[in-house]
């Protein structure tokens, strides 16, 4: 008997500030749009245990992308990408995930994403408030500096095992081995954007002097951070929750920076606390 | 509780040699470090995935390629069987905690993976301070 899973994958093609992007989404759901944005060098299968939540998917319609230059989404055919260095700015990563959301005629979706993921979401709250049901920030901050480093993508090394070996410890020890190995192998494959996706995480992403302008009212924010995560430990995202008017702030315990990847079973608990919250806000 | 140093070095030698996630990509995993525990020093050299020798007593002159220190008490916080936040890891502690990588980082880099699974077996045989 075939062990099919309801999860399916599928490009789309869209352009972005001059750019030709064919993106790979996995999708499964039907309901409120769950746009979901993997983490830094890594890709959507981080999000496998959601897209086959059958609790979640009967109401939501999960969508995880893979951004350009990761998994199976190209860098752009249009460009000669290789010949010069790959640096994300917080410009075109919004500008993509509206685009993709356009082409996907996706209505009042939430997104979620975690890392550079959930600093973009901040990024999201700040400048389309109008376009986006809800956000969830996860492991994030207004300001991660300190990871963009060579070392990423240091030719004298093994760069697939530094980046992979190097976020380690970005998870908890009580994360179950096969998960945590699972999201060290999803580390090995994307070396070559690692460094450049951070450029956006602890360099162009600086929201400190623009939290105020962000109405969590209007565009519900709660954000969500594990206890072992160092890059953005629990008070430093707390610290920004509270300065979004209407900022919600919910801290995963015994969990690390890739909750949805290295303790899936833990991280639906608090999922399930952030969507009931936009729901009371926000309606079904 | 502090461990005897010799007894230490002996199971920390048999636990490295006989892990099976190390010796999975044990060849070229060969380099000299320092382990700073303030109250101890120990260096340790390994060769092809297996250790070569444990050095518990350097000298001023004793070589390494790289050096982690810090305090007594974190490194018994990094021993334990499940570490609190920040003392889970060589990057959390050197982020959040008074760990300090020193040396040629580019050795401890091109050896990250298999460094980084023997750091923990730390969590089995404790720290000899």
């Amino acid at each position: 008997m075939v062990r099919h899973s309801p999860v399916t994958g599928r490009y789309v093609t869209i352009d972005v500030d001059g750019m030709e992007y064919k993106v790979f989404y996995l999708q499964n759901g039907t309901g409120t749009p769950l746009v979901c944005q993997h983490t830094a060098g890594c890709h959507n299968h981080q999000w496998r245990g959601l897209l086959e939540d059958e609790e979640i998917t009967k109401n939501y319609n999960v969508i995880a992308y893979d951004l350009p230059r990761h998994g199976k989404s190209d860098p752009p055919h249009n460009q000669e990408w290789w010949k010069t260095e790959y640096k994300l700015t917080a410009d075109h990563y919004v500008n993509f995930i509206v685009k993709l959301c356009d082409a996907l005629e996706l209505r009042d979706p939430i997104f979620m994403g975690s890392s550079f993921g959930g600093n973009v979401a901040l990024q999201l709250a700040l400048r389309r408030p109008d376009r986006f049901k809800a956000v969830i920030p996860v492991e994030a901050a207004d300001y991660a500096p300190g990871f963009f480093l060579d070392w990423w993508r240091h030719p004298h090394a093994n760069a697939a095992q530094v980046c992979a070996s190097g976020v380690w410890d970005l998870m908890a020890p009580q994360s179950p081995d096969m998960d945590r190995w699972l999201t060290w192998h999803y580390y090995s494959q994307g070396s070559e954007a690692f460094k450049g996706d951070l450029y956006f995480y602890s360099v162009d992403h600086d929201l400190r002097e623009q939290l105020e302008q962000i109405d969590g009212r209007k565009c519900p924010v709660v954000m969500m951070t594990g206890t072992y995560d160092y890059l953005t430990p629990p008070n430093v995202t707390e610290n920004t929750a509270r300065r979004i008017k209407g900022g919600v702030y919910i801290e995963m315990t015994d969990i690390g920076h890739f909750p949805m990847s290295e303790n899936y079973p833990l991280f639906r608990v608090y999922l399930k606390e952030a969507l009931r919250i936009i729901r009371e806000r926000k309606g079904p | 509780m502090a461990v005897e140093i010799k007894s230490w070095a002996s199971k920390f030698k048999n636990l490295t040699d006989n892990d099976q996630t190390i010796a999975a990509m044990g060849k070229y995993y060969t380099c000299t470090f320092l382990w700073d525990m303030t109250d101890r020093k120990v260096i340790i050299e390994m060769h092809d995935g297996k250790v070569k020798n444990i050095n518990i007593d350097p000298g001023p002159l004793d070589a390494y390629d790289f050096a982690l220190r810090a305090s007594a008490q974190s490194w018994r916080e990094f021993s334990q069987p499940i570490p609190r936040p920040m003392f889970h890891g060589i990057w959390a502690a050197s982020f959040r905690e008074d760990l300090k990588i020193e040396g040629n980082h580019l050795i401890m880099m091109q050896n990250l993976r298999n460094f980084t699974v023997q750091f923990e077996l730390l969590r089995k045989c404790g720290v000899p301070v």
